[in-house]
């Protein structure tokens, strides 16, 4: 099979799912790593660039629609930004053996709470409305 | 505990997750806005992605400056995500979203025990 094939695969699905509020980024790192073979680090990288256009082209269609709280955003984003390179520099700083049981419980709290969103969600309820979109 | 400071701690545990693991700082920012911070499940979603995106930039910069992965490995994975969302835009409302999260909420605790194994 083309080489290319089966990543742009585990991507359109996961870039389907991700529309649909179902998974996102840490689905896309957990099919990489577990069974595409990737190096995790690489698919740390891919990850992260992968939700960029993904995220400019959903943000541009919630802004439009008045979707966007932006004093919210005013005073999450900057501390938010600040840890995110805190957090990839203490990435980097450390082996990648020593985040591998950290991001284990952390899959193991956000496929639970997927799990119980999807298990709780009455029959019948439209798909695509409010809170579909966790986990993202 | 005021608004502004509710906002300023899940942006920073988002943010130090997201950098830490290379992703996921949704999958913590996203249910504080809507249990801690009360908003409303579609403002709060598009307001975590607007919160997640410069963190993404930020970190995607550190990672390319040390890891620096091949193009034809990136490729492959940009191109499939851009045909995905186009698809999953235009198929929304017609997904059994619930299954879906079943399904794949399964495969991550399966992620989980893996690495938790590894």
């Amino acid at each position: 099979m083309v080489e290319w094939l089966l990543p742009f695969l585990a991507a359109l699905a996961t870039g389907a799912l991700s529309s649909w509020g179902v998974g996102g980024g840490t689905l896309l790192l957990v099919c990489m790593t577990l069974l595409l073979g990737v190096d995790h680090r690489e698919a740390q990288a891919v990850n992260l660039l992968f939700f960029i256009p993904t995220a400019a082209i959903s943000l541009f269609f919630h802004r439009k629609n008045g979707y966007l709280d932006r004093t919210t955003w005013r005073e999450a984003a900057p501390l938010g930004t600040a840890a995110a390179l805190v957090g990839a520099l203490l990435s980097m700083a450390v082996d990648v053996s020593l985040l591998r049981k950290p991001f284990g419980l952390f899959l193991l709290y956000g496929g639970g709470a997927m799990l119980l969103s999807g298990w709780k969600r009455p029959e019948g309820e439209e798909p695509g409305k409010q809170g579909d979109e966790e986990n993202r | 505990m005021t608004d502004k400071r509710k906002n300023q701690i899940a942006g920073g545990l988002g943010g130090l997750l997201s950098g830490l693991f290379g992703g996921g700082g949704g999958m913590a920012l996203l249910p504080l806005l809507v249990k801690w911070r009360q908003l409303d499940g579609r403002k709060a979603f598009a307001t975590c992605v607007a919160i997640i995106l410069p963190m993404c930039c930020v970190s995607a910069a550190v990672y390319l400056w040390r890891v620096r992965p091949a193009w034809g490995l990136v490729w492959p994975y940009l191109a499939g995500g851009a045909v995905g969302g186009v698809i999953g835009g235009l198929s929304f409302e017609k997904v059994p979203v619930r299954i879906l999260k079943i399904i794949f909420g399964l495969f991550l605790l399966y992620g989980g025990v893996r690495y938790l194994l590894w």
